[in-house]
């Protein structure tokens, strides 16, 4: 009976579903599709928990022993201990063959960890890790990767490379500096200044794109961190580059190099037409406490927008050469503006060593406002 | 006579049909462009290294602003929480909103705060900021506190902050919400990754709480709630950021992003007037501003969503504040929609007038009141004796597979950008949620939702409850 | 022999401070967050000679622990070892009064006299 029943079942549900209007149908096609896809997105769930719980565990084990392994051959080779360069080092490589290298999955932890250690260590310890890298053959993997078809994987490729400082020649990096792909592109072109034998900073002049503020935070980074990478002067393209987030980048380095050289190219900056870049220049100037463009931008400072205005006023007060004390002094008792009147008061604050009788006389004769502005800026507590 | 009747449920059956029918392919479409998004911000996150930004001197500062309002239980240890996030800098701002415990006195206590005058001009208009505290320990010099006149509302709190703020970009959060320590690293990632466009706001996934542990402030152990309510909301946030909201955020029509955790873009907040204190929905109404002052602006605007889920909430678990929390949302949505009707199919707001204006129109706000009406037709007729039940149940049983379908999904989803909570059955158990939530928690959210609507046009006075808080202290552990 | 307490998230520092400062001179005490960072230090009543820590960590961050222990009848040097590249932020560790500063990756030989002199110093 119940046999009879359940072979009926289908059929009952085929007469049904051809009996039925329209929307009962697509109905009944979209029930078994819902309960197909809940099953399926069950299924994946499961399996890619137990694939990352395997993957967990297999790395558990692992990691230690890679640790040990560089610990052992690495970091406590004797002859570190005697200050031999690196190259000459012999690497005990056998002990690495108790690892799984024949796995991929292996071999890449293995470079991850390399590279982890060498974002805690430099000097002669990382070129030993880099070494090991090499002596390995883990580049080869590496270079696989490159030749990828799929983008992320060359990215993650010139990543690994750029960390192990591996030099590549640039027939193969140069097209990928043109990739229509921004992520492959701006990749590659840190690879390029971090691994060119030749002019590093060569892009700059051809780059049309804006630097990214991400681009900006990685170049600064492989720029200041790289060894014997030959500073350039970045006045020229300061002067000549028509890109504008090159030139505010060329800024931001110039003030780490502290590249006084740089100070006329700047100075000439201050006639261009872009006011986010002129305040770039303005504040840039004030970091290298440029105390000859001083008379400059006093004399400019009516004709400026508002935010060129301020940095005008912050540069006065990190110059803080003391001669435009009274500059100061008329902006913060007469400017209309609460933001002008404040950063008045931080400069006039910051030449305190020239300025101490006139906060004096401020704070005795000033108005309530402008009395808690200036105990504000002189409060030590308060930082901004 | 029967005719007209006749030719009426006609037309009504037919926009029904249509509207489920819309309603369902966004789903679909959502589950597949949710999935890309995903994918591209898990791929992007392999090689973007945060500790990258985290060790830069380019970092932009941001101001992180916690109001809090009668937090006496939590806030030293949620406040030494924010003080150790990861990033390099930023400043925090916990806004004392006129509490009537001892908020303040904890503070100054922990932090050795001493008061200070503060100068500042009021862009925003906000109830009366009393007093401005710093710490006299340099290692708390990241921390200011203010001490302001209560506003009745968290707008109001975070408009006096912002007002304070230092940075061109605020974090807006709650005091009692614990954050992930990358929060600030992650969401100001997409913004240095814009390429052309201004991103005004960024969000990421928010989760409940109320089962996980905590110790002083540092999330411990991550679990899905244990009680029922609670685990119905976290399936539900999982699938509304997860699978909406980053589905929206391929198409660059985010409608909002939560009061839990936002990052926004400071001058815009402030140029189009900062929160409403008067709106029951703030986030969404200030965000729907912001984009409405971007498109009379001709800014290039976006706003982002990230998947990862960077801060945990404590979630209502008595139906009392349960209801009192959704008929204020719905609340909110309505009187949000009233406020900016003129954006509504208005080709000037480009995607916000043309698809997300309408969408929460159709499909948020519209939604309660044609199932509650279809409700009520499905009784009518049944009583009358029109009903084909075989065909009635067929499609409800549709309906029923379906929202289980996209609902684990979402998690599905979920799982991919990280393997939350510790073991696959507490996943198993959490997929178990979405089999009753049609038929006990949707119900409860339309009908507080109707209610809340009720209150939108009676214009019922709200009261403030502020939602009892246990405190993730370490009792809980 | 000294005593050195090391505070750092980061699992793989650790073993490399304990390579690059001999066990036979230094005794290495590593916890990896700045709430054992302290439960550590009351329980041994501060008894260190040096500190080296991180800024950035989960429960106290490095300028807390530098205030909480230049804040002794007894300060104990302090060493920040850090990938912070902000200016305001390594002045803030030495306004707290932090002895020395080093920026990740490290030079082993660097960090080793560094400890040596402060160590040198104190006694």
């Amino acid at each position: 009976m119940a046999l009879l029943q359940l072979s009926a079942f289908p059929s009952t549900i085929e007469s049904i579903f051809r009996n039925a209007p329209l929307a009962i149908q697509i109905a009944m096609v979209f029930i078994v599709v819902a309960i197909t896809g809940t099953a399926l997105a069950y299924y994946s769930i499961l399996r890619s928990r137990y694939r990352g719980y395997r993957r967990d565990k297999k790395l558990s084990v692992l990691l230690p022993e890679i640790d040990n392994l560089i610990i052992d051959e690495v970091l406590t080779n004797p002859d570190m201990q005697q200050d031999i360069p690196a190259d000459q080092v012999p690497l005990n490589l056998e002990p690495f063959q108790r690892l799984p290298l024949d796995r991929p999955w292996a071999r890449q932890a293995l470079t991850d960890r390399i590279i982890h250690f060498r974002r805690n260590v430099r000097g002669n310890m990382g070129n030993l890790l880099r070494n090991l890298y090499i002596q390995l053959e883990l580049d080869k993997d590496t270079m696989k990767k490159m030749k990828s078809r799929r983008w992320e994987k060359k990215v993650q490729a010139l990543v690994e490379l750029t960390s192990l400082n591996m030099s590549i020649a640039d027939v193969t990096i140069l097209p990928l500096t043109n990739s229509r792909n921004r992520e492959l592109r701006a990749a590659a072109r840190h690879a390029y200044i971090k691994l060119s034998k030749n002019e590093p900073f060569k892009f700059f002049d051809v780059v049309t794109d804006p630097l990214l503020m991400w681009d900006q935070v990685e170049l600064f980074r492989i720029i200041t961190t790289t060894e014997g990478i030959a500073i350039p002067n970045f006045a020229r393209w300061i002067t000549y580059s028509g890109n504008k987030s090159v030139v505010s980048f060329c800024l931001k380095l110039v003030v780490h190099y502290n590249q006084l050289a740089a100070v006329p190219a700047i100075i000439k900056l201050l006639d261009t037409r872009d006011h986010y870049l002129r305040a770039d220049a303005i504040n840039c100037l004030g970091k290298l406490k440029v105390a000859e463009a001083e008379d400059q931008l006093v004399r400019i400072y009516t004709s400026q927008p508002l935010h060129c205005q301020i940095e005008i006023l912050k540069a006065i007060g990190r110059i803080s050469s003391g001669r435009n004390i009274d500059f100061l002094k008329t902006e913060f008792l007469h400017s209309t503006d609460f933001d002008l009147r404040k950063s008045a008061a931080k400069s006039l604050v910051k030449n305190e060593w020239f300025a101490k009788q006139v906060i004096d006389e401020l704070l005795a004769t000033s108005s309530p406002e402008n009395l808690r502005i200036l105990k504000h800026c002189m409060n030590p507590l308060i930082k901004y | 006579m029967t005719g007209i009747a006749e030719t009426l449920a006609r037309i009504y059956e037919g926009a029904i049909f249509v509207y489920g029918l819309v309603l369902l392919l966004t789903y679909a479409m959502l589950a597949i462009l949710s999935i890309i998004a995903v994918r591209q911000y898990v791929k992007r996150s392999s090689y973007h290294q945060l500790n990258l930004l985290a060790g830069s001197p380019l970092a932009p500062g941001i101001t992180v602003l916690a109001p809090a309002f009668n937090e006496g239980l939590t806030i030293i240890s949620n406040v030494r929480s924010l003080l150790t996030l990861n990033y390099p800098r930023y400043e925090i701002i916990i806004i004392n909103d006129g509490s009537t415990d001892n908020t303040m006195e904890q503070l100054v206590d922990e932090f050795k705060l001493v008061e200070v005058d503060f100068a500042f001009t009021v862009k925003i208009r906000s109830q009366p900021i009393r007093r401005v505290f710093k710490s006299t320990d340099p290692a708390y010099s990241s921390l200011l506190v203010i001490d302001k006149v209560n506003g009745k509302s968290k707008a109001d709190a975070v408009n006096a902050g912002i007002n304070i703020a230092t940075f061109d970009y605020f974090l807006c959060t709650d005091v009692d919400c614990i954050l992930h320590k990358d929060t600030l690293l992650e969401l100001i990632k997409p913004v240095m990754q814009e390429p052309k466009k201004r991103v005004i706001a960024i969000g990421a996934t928010l989760r409940i709480a109320n089962s996980c542990e905590f110790d002083e402030g540092v999330m411990t152990r991550m679990r899905p709630p244990r009680q029922l309510l609670p685990r119905f909301q976290e399936v539900e946030y999982i699938r509304a950021f997860v699978l909406g909201k980053m589905g929206w955020s391929y198409l660059n029509c985010v409608p909002n992003v939560s009061g839990g955790l936002g990052l926004f873009d400071k001058e815009i907040a402030i140029r189009c007037g900062g929160y409403d204190h008067s709106s029951f929905g703030e986030d969404m109404e200030l965000m729907t501003r912001m984009c409405r002052y971007a498109y009379d602006n001709r800014i290039d605007y976006a706003i982002r969503y990230i998947p990862k889920t960077l801060c945990w909430t404590e979630a209502p678990t008595s139906l009392k504040i349960f209801r009192r929390q959704r008929t204020r949302w719905a609340r909110g949505l309505a009187q949000l929609t009233f406020a900016h009707f003129g954006m509504f199919f208005n080709p000037r707001y480009g995607k916000m007038g043309l698809v997300i204006f309408p969408y929460n129109f159709f499909f948020e706000l519209l939604a309660p009141i044609i199932e509650f009406t279809g409700i009520i037709v499905y009784i009518v007729l049944s009583i009358m004796g029109y009903i084909n039940w075989p065909y009635a149940l067929l499609l409800l049983l549709f309906v029923y597979t379906y929202s289980v379908m996209i609902t684990t999904i979402a998690i599905l989803w979920d799982q991919i950008t990280f393997r939350y909570y510790k073991s696959w059955r507490e996943v198993l158990y959490l997929c178990m949620t979405p089999f009753m939530e049609f038929l006990l928690y949707h119900p409860l959210i339309v009908f507080f939702s109707l209610q809340g609507y009720y209150y939108f046009l009676t214009g019922k006075k709200s009261t403030w409850g502020n939602m009892q808080r246990q405190g993730f202290g370490k009792k809980k552990s | 022999m000294s005593k050195i307490l090391l505070i750092e998230d980061d699992e793989i520092m650790p073993k490399i401070v304990a390579r690059i400062l001999p066990a036979t001179e230094y005794q290495l005490d590593h916890v990896s967050n700045g709430k054992e960072a302290l439960l550590k230090l009351e329980a041994t009543n501060f008894d260190y000679d040096l500190i080296i820590t991180d800024i950035m960590m989960p429960y106290a961050n490095g300028f807390e622990i530098l205030s909480k222990v230049k804040n002794q009848s007894r300060p104990i040097p302090v060493i920040i070892v850090s990938n912070a590249g902000n200016e305001d932020m390594i002045m803030e560790g030495f306004k707290l009064g932090a002895d020395d500063f080093l920026k990740k990756p490290i030079l082993p030989a660097e960090l080793l006299i560094r400890v040596k002199r402060l160590l040198m110093k104190n006694t």
